[in-house]
């Protein structure tokens, strides 16, 4: 544990864990990919403003618009509104941090890289030029072929895993650490919409992450699933629009809670029907995973199919109608504040209503039908997303000076957001006026040509109003007047109950919010003890229930300052970077000859650069794994929380219950795409590559090393360390078995029957690549845990967890997790 | 060969153009009235109840920091599940209207089958292929006859296209692996208003790679008479019945895109 450095210094900024920081280099890093992909949408509109205009050819162009969606979806929208949830969901919880301050850095390391690999993308060839949706198989190197393909699927596979941490941290910060007093139902509305939204990311990310690495498997392996006749363009349809429409929620949601909260805030008005919308809120998250197939109207999906997501899409636009009337109904009677966050949450509630006007257009199928790929689809999710966006440009003039600690110069920032506004209607509507056009074609009928001239200027218009913005923020940085704690008259939320910027610890004392509003409780701390709740007169409370949970007493060191420095996430995500940067170019850099045994096969390597990545990248995450896992680190339990409707799980535990929630459905991705291309080929017409019997081995193998896995718990509650030894290192012996087999198995069928990932002997290539990349991901998800088993049988040996056998017992789940995953796939592939 | 049958004409056949100006008017209409109610008494709201600098109202209760939120329900409830109602009664009256009609469009008008016209378009990179039942293909352009309901079976050689024509308002993907099925029929009356001649764009409507800009063709209905003559010369020879020779390649794509373009009045 080192101290953190001063905000003047560079080395605080790569060290710090702390929620605030992170909030401010996820803000600053989403605003530079929205310069980045702004560029490139002004090259969009350049090569727009006459059908004949060749500024870009046409695979430049298509690579502008791919890079434009991706950078705009994925590493703007997301991340910015994520640099506020960073900063102010604690402070509205009323939490310290996060509850894994270093998870939390890595997420954010991990979507810098990831955004670095992009960019370094452009440079392998030209990056993707399949669009945003990447729809198969244009997304294979078939057709695609460049280095920097590859590069930018990866880069994104990157950015998803940094997400999943992301995920998991703000599920378990919202559900273990609010101040006691303030139920779920009680919590401000942005930290409600992050709470929604996180939800939603944690299995609609999990399942692009399967999607991903199906490809990733498809470009970089050599695998077959997206090529496949057998259903392989429908499968990605179906994979990425199950991520896909979720999506739109998640990148929205956010930016509602920011209209929910400014809209409060610039009215002195409470939020009218508040239980409604949050209800509303939940309904959608759910309701967003059964709409999916609205995007694909026009593939081969049936009238019944079609007709039940008909239904759906129009229910999901019901809780929308609720929650615009509640945004609506809130500023009557109130005394509205016409500042610029206003104006931009306002801006964006018209532009939102104009946006879901025209959505419900798109929900009529047949209306659906003609607009399919054309210029009104681009114009309505730009209206949705970007309009809903405007009210998180409106929160960084909202939460800047409490930030900064400075206020902003009001009368720029009215002329950005009016300058904004026109642009932005002036480049949108437009489209809507175009709207024949089909989408990603810059040879248009020139019928359309004053529109789209119209849009053109409009784009820069929009583009130029974010400099004043620049350039506003900046100078009030420097030479702004002081803001003071609170500088809006209505606000209520916690953050603005602290100072500008708020302290490291953001707290005085405890918050609390027992007595039905904010108040700093000063806890007793005997020496060494846990902290005793006191009430005012400072006589020790009794009650309290659930929130003196034994199971933070038992973990939580009193005496230990709480740690906010460590390199470790930095290097661990740069160690991932330089390891996915070799895989982006191993396909052409590495070929294996087969010949007839493994022995004589032959590995040619062509370029030394990705190989020398890959070891290099693998090398790194193995060092710097351990070394977090070393480190001294101490994120201390929240002692008084409200944890509704986790009470009683610990931290951790409850960390690792939502990641396996996610990677459930990473697996079921798989297991889908296997069932889903099988039935397309006929169910009866595929008999197992494989021989049962290793695969039976196999099972009991397995499930042996989950029975020595408990034992290894019971040893560890003992406190025994020999057969916490015995127990642990008969699972690792189990867990290399396994894998011996596997690989005798594997070995078997690429030399004795000619089975490869890419070639089948003896049936449909697809049904080897199927094969080999599903019980592939559970080999790896078995190698990663043994790398885990023997670093813990180490620390064991050390003389680790005989006091706190925590780590034994969550290494224990994540274990049960895969065996029982092997149970699905078992039957899967060796038995029908 | 095939009968003169036309389809029937009068109420019970539409185009699918008709269909969908139909409902995209009624849409419009009621869309444009419902979002410029809601605007128009938002705006008026907000500048009715801005903060004019003078005294609060007597009931303005001024919230605090760090107040738990109240009002879960509040006096405002009521109103706003009235303007939720009436906002549903309006989006699922309109959806069952335009579902009605999506059957019709999905099935199409009872027609003679025989008389109908079965063509295969094929999408590559980048352009179109259609083979008539006779065997017979062409690329760029296809020939339909007038009266004829026309049923197209859509697929794909490479990748994933999307099959469309934004004046005859249909569209169907073009997938690898898979067929899916559109339908259409432009009426004598329309070709003869055109001169004898009814000539439509087809455009790709899904990003298929760097000739996708290009990727043109052309829908050309002639007179019955007119389209038997020249069906006939063809003779189902598949041979000699390539309208372009050879070309996958994005070279070619371009001339025959550009011919095709030329053709339709712009």
């Amino acid at each position: 544990m080192s101290e953190l450095p001063p905000t003047t210094s560079v080395k605080r900024w790569l060290v710090t864990t702390n929620h605030k920081d992170i909030g401010i280099l996820y803000t600053i890093t989403a605003l530079f990919f929205l310069l980045f992909g702004g560029v490139l949408a002004l090259l969009i509109r350049v090569q727009l403003w006459d059908p004949a205009n060749q500024v870009l050819s046409g695979l430049a162009y298509n690579e502008a618009v791919t890079a434009h969606g991706l950078i705009m979806v994925f590493w703007f929208l997301s991340p910015f509104a994520f640099g506020f949830a960073n900063y102010f969901v604690p402070l509205q919880i009323g939490a310290d941090d996060l509850a894994f301050p270093r998870l939390n850095a890595v997420s954010y390391w991990l979507y810098l890289f990831s955004g670095v690999l992009l960019g370094i993308s452009f440079f392998q060839g030209g990056t993707l030029s399949a669009g945003w949706t990447m729809y198969a198989p244009l997304n294979v190197p078939m057709y695609t072929p460049s280095i920097g393909s590859t590069g930018a699927i990866l880069a994104l596979t990157m950015f998803i895993i940094g997400v999943t941490a992301s995920t998991v941290n703000f599920l378990t910060s919202i559900h273990h650490s609010r101040a006691e007093g303030m139920g779920i139902m009680d919590m401000p509305m942005f930290s409600w919409s992050i709470l929604a939204t996180v939800w939603m990311m944690l299995f609609a990310f999990a399942a692009l992450l399967g999607a991903l690495l199906i490809l990733g498997s498809d470009r970089v392996l050599g695998s077959v699933y997206f090529s496949a006749t057998e259903g392989g363009a429908l499968l990605w349809g179906h994979l990425w629009w199950f991520f896909g429409h979720p999506e739109v929620y998640i990148v929205f949601f956010p930016a509602l809670g920011a209209m929910l909260e400014l809209f409060q805030t610039f009215s002195g008005r409470r939020l009218v029907g508040r239980k409604w919308v949050i209800i509303s809120i939940c309904l959608i998250a759910v309701q967003s995973f059964l709409v999916w197939m609205h995007h694909m109207f026009l593939t081969t999906i049936n009238l019944e199919i079609k007709t039940l997501m008909m239904a759906t899409t129009i229910g999901i636009s019901l809780p929308f109608d609720l929650i615009v009337f509640s945004l609506i109904y809130t500023l009557i009677k109130g005394r509205i504040q016409f500042t610029t966050p206003f104006l931009f949450a306002f801006g964006a509630l018209l532009l939102f209503i104009l946006g879901g006007i025209t959505g419900v257009f798109l929900g009529a199928i047949v209306l659906d039908y003609e607009f399919r790929g054309t210029y009104w689809v681009v114009a309505h999710f730009h209206y949705v997303m970007f309009g809903g966006a405007t009210a998180l440009v409106g929160a960084i003039y909202y939460w800047f000076p409490k930030v900064t600690g400075k206020m902003y110069d009001e009368f720029l920032g009215k002329l950005h957001f009016a300058i904004f506004f026109l642009g932005f209607n002036a480049v949108y509507f437009s489209m809507f006026l175009a709207w024949e056009t089909p989408r990603r074609v810059f040879e248009y009928n020139p019928e359309f040509q004053i529109y789209h001239q119209f849009g053109t200027i409009g784009a820069f218009v929009l583009g130029f109003s974010f400099f004043i913005m620049f350039y506003n923020l900046g100078k009030s940085y420097v030479s702004g007047e002081s803001a003071g704690a609170n500088p809006w008259d209505y606000s209520r939320t916690a953050e603005w109950a602290v100072s500008s910027p708020p302290p490291l610890e953001n707290w005085p004392d405890r918050p609390s919010y027992a007595s039905g509003k904010l108040e700093f409780v000063k806890d007793y701390v005997p020496d060494g003890g846990p902290a005793v709740k006191t009430d005012e007169d400072g006589n020790v409370a009794t009650d309290g229930g659930d929130t003196h949970s034994s199971h933070i007493s038992r973990y939580a060191h009193w005496d230990k300052h709480p740690s906010h420095a460590s390199i470790w996430p930095f290097a661990l995500s740069l160690a991932l970077g330089v390891m996915l940067f070799g895989l982006s170019g191993f396909a052409n850099s590495v070929t294996v000859e087969l010949g007839e045994t493994a022995l004589q096969s032959d590995v040619v390597i062509s370029n030394l650069l990705y190989p020398t990545a890959i070891l290099a990248g693998i090398g790194g995450l193995l060092y710097t794994g351990v070394k977090w896992g070393t480190e001294d680190f101490y994120a201390p339990p929240t002692e008084f929380a409200e944890r509704w409707p986790f009470n009683g799980v610990e931290k951790v535990k409850l960390g690792m219950w939502f990641f396996l929630a996610s990677d459930v459905l990473v697996f079921g991705a798989l297991l889908s795409a296997a069932i889903f291309i099988r039935y397309n080929a006929g169910w009866m017409t595929w008999e197992p590559l494989t021989d049962p019997l290793p695969g039976l081995i196999n099972t009991f193998v397995l499930l042996t090393s989950s029975f020595t896995v408990i034992l290894a718990l019971v040893a560890a509650r003992r406190k025994s360390r020999q057969g916490l030894l015995a127990s642990l290192g008969s699972t690792i012996l189990l867990g290399f078995v396994f894998m011996a087999i596997k690989m005798w198995e594997w070995n078997h069928e690429v030399f004795d029957k000619g089975v490869t990932i890419s070639a089948n002997a003896h049936g449909d290539p697809i049904q080897a690549s199927i094969y080999y990349v599903t019980t592939g991901l559970h080999g790896i998800h078995v190698l990663l845990g043994l790398v885990v088993a023997i670093f813990l049988f180490v620390r064991t040996y050390q003389g680790h967890y005989l006091d706190d056998e925590r780590p034994i017992e969550y290494f224990g789940l994540y274990w049960h997790f895969v065996d029982i995953v092997w149970v699905f796939v078992f039957p899967l592939f060796y038995l029908f | 060969m095939i009968d003169p049958i036309i389809l029937q004409r009068g109420s019970d056949w539409r185009a699918q153009a008709e269909v969908f100006d139909e409902i995209f008017f009624v849409f419009l209409a009621l869309g444009t009235l419902v979002g410029t109610i809601v605007v128009a008494y938002t705006l008026w709201n907000v500048y009715k109840y801005r903060d004019d600098g003078g005294e609060p109202r007597e009931d303005f209760d001024a919230p605090t920091v760090g107040e738990l939120p109240t009002g879960q329900g509040g006096p405002k409830a009521k109103k706003l599940f009235l303007s939720f109602g009436l906002s549903a009664i309006v989006v699922i009256s309109l959806v069952v209207y335009a579902y009605g009609l999506l059957l019709y469009v999905e099935e199409g008008p009872d027609a003679n089958e025989e008389s109908d016209i079965e063509i295969l378009v094929t999408g590559y990179q980048f352009g179109w292929e259609y083979e008539y039942p006779n065997g017979h293909t062409t690329r760029g352009e296809l020939v339909v006859p007038a009266d004829h309901r026309v049923n197209l079976d859509v697929t794909s050689t490479d990748v994933w296209h999307n099959f469309g024509s934004s004046e005859l308002r249909i569209k169907s993907d073009a997938i690898p692996g898979e067929t899916s099925e559109v339908w259409f029929a432009v009426s004598s009356e329309t070709v003869e208003e055109q001169g004898g001649e009814a000539t439509y764009r087809v455009e790709c409507f899904e990003l298929c790679g760097q000739g996708h800009s290009a990727m043109k063709g052309q829908i050309t209905a002639l007179p019955q008479d007119e389209w038997e003559e020249w069906y006939e010369s063809t003779g189902g020879d598949s041979e000699n019945s390539s309208n372009v020779e050879g070309g996958v390649s994005v070279d070619d794509t371009a001339s025959v895109s550009h011919a095709a373009v030329g053709g339709v009045p712009a």
